[in-house]
Order: C-alpha cells, then sequence, then structure tokens
C-alpha cells in the first residue's frame, strides 16, 4: 500500500497557554494596585499621558492583555481592546513562557528578541521600569536577583504592598 | 559562553577594495537596475566624491536618474519627501547613497516612500512595520564610523513635530556596500578619529551587551584589529590609502556586528549627549567609552579582559596578567584618546566638546529613556547616568 503524506493540522498548548492567561491577568490586577500604592510607579506613570494603553499579546492570535492609564491609575482592561499606543508580541507562547515563569528577564528576553515593541521606544522605557518593580513585588528575591539587572529595595513598607497585591489586588481588582 | 538563544542576520553584499566603486554599474545590473537616483551633501560633491561616481558609470549603459546633493547634516522628514518627489518625476528604479550617516539614513527613508508609496513617513515608524522588498540601495560610505551600510534601521527627524522617527526592518537593509578607500581619503584629521572612535565603540559594546553571540563577537574581533593598527595611522596621514580601506572595513565589520548585538551604555550617553548639547556622535562615543567601561566592570570583566586581546596585540595580552586585562583595555582606550586628542584635538571630556554644566541633569533624564539602555548588562537609572556625565564632565 502507498504510504500517505497527509495534511497536519496545528495542534495546542492548553496547559502553557492557561498559565499565560493567569499571569496576564495577575499582572494586570498588580499594574492596577502597584498603580496606586507604589511611589516609583506612581511618579513613572505620571509621565504618561492620560489614556496611554499598552498591550501584550502572543503571536500570532494568542492570549493578550491591555492597561490602560485612567484618571492617573492603571486600570487592566483585559482582552478585549484590539489595539493599543505600546504593544509587545511574544513571537511564541514558549517564549512568553519564559519570561513569565521567571526563567528570563525582561531585558534579557528583548536582547534575545524574545518579543518585539511597536510604539515609542521612551515610553517602553518607561513601561521596562514599571514592570521590573512589579517583577519584585511578584517574585521572592532569590527569582528576583536570577532575572533583573539590580533588585529593587524592599523596606516594610513594600513587603505590606505585597501582601495587598496578593490578597485585595489581584482577587477583588482593587 | 554560547546564548541560550541568538539571532544573526546581515544580507549586504560586501565589495570591498581599490576601484571597487568602478564596479557599481555591475552590481546595479545584477539588479535589473535602469536608472538609479544618487543621494549625497554639498560636503562630498564639493570633495569631487560624486564624480568619482559619475565617472564609473562611463560606458555602463546605465542612465544616473539624477544626483540630489543638498542632505542636511541632519535627515529630516522634508528633505526625504523632497527627495521622493525627484525620484518619482526622474522614474527612478534604485537608490546610491554617497556619504555619511545623514545621507544612508535619508535615502533608506526615500527607499521607504517610493517603495511603499504615499508621502507620510509617520505611517511607517517602529519596529518591522515594511511589508514589501523596497527598491535596490547601493550605499558607498564616506566617513568610516557610523556602519549604516551594513544595518536595518534609519533615524529620521520629523521637524513639524519634533521628534525622531527609528524605522527597523529587514527589508531596510542595503542591497550592497561599496569600501572604496578614494571615498574616505578626504576627511580631515579630526572627523577620521570621531568616526573611527564610534566604529571602536560599535565593536567593543557589541561583545559585552546583553545580545551579544558568537557571530558578531568574530566580527567585533576584526573590527578592533583593523581599528588598532590602522586609526592613528589615518588620523597622521589621510592619504594612506591602504589604511582607510582598512578604516572602511572595520567601520562596516563593527557595524554588522552592533546591528546583531546591539550597544548600551555608552551610545546610551552619546545619544543623549547628542540630543540635549549636539555632541557630535563619535566625539561622545570617544568621551563616555572608558568611563560606562569601568562602569560594566562588574558583570562584563571577563568579556572586557577578552578585548585586550585585539586591542593590546596577542603580546600585550600574554603579558598582562589574568586578572589585569580588563583594566589593562580600559588603560589603552584612555593612551588612544589622548594620543587623538594630540594628533587633531579630538576632545576627552565633555567639557572640552563644549557641554555646559548645567545640561547634565537634562542628559541624564534623556539617558534613561533610550532604548540602548535595555541591552546594556548593568542596571543604570538617573543617579549612576548623572554621576557618568559628571565623572566625564573634567
Amino acid at each position: 500500500m502507498e504510504k500517505q503524506y497527509p495534511p497536519i493540522e496545528p495542534g495546542h498548548k492548553w496547559f502553557k497557554t492557561l498559565v499565560i492567561k493567569i499571569v496576564f491577568f495577575l499582572l494586570g490586577r498588580s499594574f492596577h494596585s502597584t498603580s496606586k500604592l507604589d511611589p516609583d510607579i506612581k511618579r513613572e506613570i505620571a509621565t504618561w499621558e492620560e489614556g496611554f494603553a499598552f498591550m501584550m499579546k502572543i503571536f500570532p492570535d494568542g492570549p493578550r492583555m491591555t492597561v490602560e492609564k485612567r484618571r492617573g491609575i492603571l486600570k487592566y482592561r483585559g482582552s478585549a481592546p484590539e489595539s493599543a499606543d505600546l504593544v509587545i508580541t511574544f513571537k511564541s507562547l514558549e517564549s512568553a513562557f519564559l519570561l513569565f515563569t521567571a526563567q528570563c528577564g525582561t531585558c534579557q528576553g528583548f536582547a534575545e528578541s524574545r518579543f518585539i515593541v511597536n510604539g515609542d521606544i521612551p515610553m517602553a522605557m518607561s513601561l521596562t521600569r514599571c514592570l521590573n518593580i512589579i517583577q519584585g513585588y511578584l517574585f521572592p528575591s532569590l527569582i528576583s536577583r536570577l532575572i533583573l539587572k539590580r533588585v529593587p529595595p524592599m523596606p516594610l513598607y513594600k513587603h505590606l504592598v505585597r501582601l495587598y497585591i496578593y490578597l485585595v489586588g489581584v482577587p477583588l481588582g482593587l | 559562553m554560547l546564548p541560550s538563544y541568538y539571532e544573526f542576520f546581515n544580507p549586504v553584499k560586501i565589495a570591498s577594495g581599490r576601484k571597487a566603486l568602478d564596479n557599481l554599474p555591475y552590481e546595479l545590473r545584477q539588479l535589473n537596475v535602469q536608472r538609479p537616483l544618487v543621494i549625497s551633501d554639498k560636503g562630498v560633491s564639493e570633495a569631487g566624491l560624486t564624480k568619482i561616481v559619475t565617472g564609473a558609470f562611463a560606458d555602463s549603459g546605465i542612465t544616473l536618474g539624477g544626483i540630489y546633493d543638498d542632505v542636511p547634516p541632519d535627515s529630516s522628514s522634508e528633505v526625504v519627501g523632497a527627495i521622493a518627489k525627484v525620484f518619482r518625476q526622474n522614474q527612478c528604479d534604485a537608490l546610491i547613497a554617497v556619504g555619511g550617516g545623514s545621507a544612508i539614513d535619508t535615502a533608506k527613508g526615500v527607499n521607504i516612500l517610493v517603495s511603499e508609496g504615499g508621502d507620510d513617513l509617520l505611517q511607517f515608524v517602529g519596529h518591522d512595520v515594511l511589508r514589501r522588498t523596497l527598491k535596490p540601495l547601493i550605499v558607498v560610505p564616506t566617513t568610516a564610523g557610523t556602519g549604516s551600510e551594513v544595518t536595518y534601521v534609519a533615524v529620521i527627524a520629523h521637524p513639524s513635530r519634533n521628534i525622531k522617527m527609528t524605522f527597523t526592518s529587514v527589508h531596510l537593509y542595503p542591497r550592497v556596500a561599496i569600501l572604496d578607500p578614494r571615498m574616505t581619503i578626504t576627511a580631515p584629521p579630526k572627523i577620521t578619529a570621531a568616526t573611527g572612535m564610534d566604529a571602536l565603540t560599535h565593536a567593543m559594546e557589541s561583545v559585552i551587551c546583553l545580545q551579544k553571540n558568537p557571530v558578531s563577537d568574530a566580527f567585533a574581533m576584526a573590527a578592533i584589529e583593523l581599528i588598532r593598527d590602522n586609526l592613528v595611522k589615518v588620523v597622521k596621514n589621510g592619504k594612506d590609502e591602504e589604511g582607510r580601506l582598512a578604516m572602511a572595513n572595520a567601520a562596516c565589520l563593527a557595524g554588522a556586528a552592533f546591528s546583531n548585538s546591539m550597544v548600551g551604555l555608552v551610545h546610551t550617553l552619546g545619544h543623549a549627549t547628542g540630543g540635549v548639547a549636539h555632541v557630535p556622535h563619535g566625539v561622545a562615543m570617544s568621551i563616555f567609552l572608558p568611563y560606562a567601561f569601568e562602569y560594566n566592570l562588574e558583570k562584563t570583566e571577563p568579556d572586557i579582559a577578552r578585548l585586550l586581546f585585539p586591542l593590546g596585540g596577542a603580546e600585550e595580552f600574554g603579558r598582562t596578567p589574568a586578572g589585569h586585562r580588563a583594566r589593562r583595555t580600559i588603560e589603552i582606550i584612555r593612551s588612544l584618546r589622548q594620543n587623538l586628542f594630540e594628533l587633531c584635538g579630538l576632545p576627552r571630556t565633555l567639557k572640552e566638546a563644549g557641554v555646559a554644566k548645567e545640561k547634565l541633569e537634562s542628559i541624564a533624564q534623556t539617558a534613561v529613556n533610550d532604548g540602548s539602555l535595555t541591552f546594556n548588562p548593568v542596571e543604570v537609572d538617573y543617579n549612576d547616568a548623572l554621576l557618568l556625565l559628571k565623572e566625564a564632565y573634567e
């Protein structure tokens, strides 16, 4: 019998997609909480224009999330918006997985071309600084040391902010 | 050590050597070009360099679609628009950039408009926005520094919006880079020194920055060796054709290296100082190179030590104890700068470059928003940048 070479439909990575969706949710709500409580992030976003939005998405049609500045703070807008002023596109689900599971830092990820940035570069730099601060909250210092060039100091106040993020900010969106 | 992941791409054909420019019509024929437009500036024309280009077309059967030699030192969207108009009126089908960074970036901008259509460059700003293959672009550099002949970037000012537009796309790569010693021989000593230090910085930063990889390292190391042997020589004697060609090759190799490995803190400070205090890019590179390398020493000591081999030579490397090699590399950079200062007055400090001290804070603020900082191995915040600027001041 003649050997067949049928076309192969692309599969799905359900588990990693779910992880990234959870991370986007966690990150989006963390942006919201920290924009109210962290002095460094407040200072950083004070220079952003009202209505400025950034999006993170996975190429080509994977999970995405948008955060927007509204009334001086950052609001998590979920996956509904289809465009933003600054768009960070991860080239693959695996690339995003590496970054969001702390196997690779933001700067290292950019250096390794894991994602591309469309939009204003100074704004992307400002967002990177915010992301570094948030990663300092989300990960224990042992992990932060591996992925950040410099771990932000964690005085007592920041430990309280971390508690707020995990107990109030992420579950309740406040 | 191999990076966990890297990419390297450079599709530019390099034609280098004596009378290389005379092969330009052949290269154009290979690309099916009938009517190329030459883009250049007044300095290049006045130095007689565009005449060498037109001379190369004798008996070639190719009609030049025109020579636009009014590109200003900083390319702008207005100039790009004006040249695109000439290109369309004269029914040209390719571009030849003859000049330094400004003429080359302008040609890349013109290529976007004449290939993609329209008159508004703004819609093409950003990374990977261009979707189609552009018209053939051939670059003939007249300075040995920027490496723009082998990069996929163009930076063009938009005066009415007061912004600098950055375009990055693989479609922006020129098809051919022609390195002919006749084309850089007229550069005066100070420009030669500044552009040479720019090339050296491209090569050296590409070896220590986060996107470094074994292929870019190979390009960078070859570039540094050529600069070590030829920069001072051509500053002393600009007519040295062999030295000029070596420097043109060094700049080209360093350009291919840094456009794949990216650059870091030296460029961060240089871009900001150029933007705020209008210090020429090469001069800024020369000023900041040792300071930024000292700052990065804590995380990149082994890589900086490795640079001693191409920069100081095998004997210097051999006689320097392993633990002292990184420091020795920085010492050699300082002594090269001193040498260039004595030979042609290339500034060693921001003060010598005419920067007002009260501008340092503004420069530091601009620096922390520069994209190149992402690729620097060590974190730099506003206070760190300000401290470095103060160190480099006098």
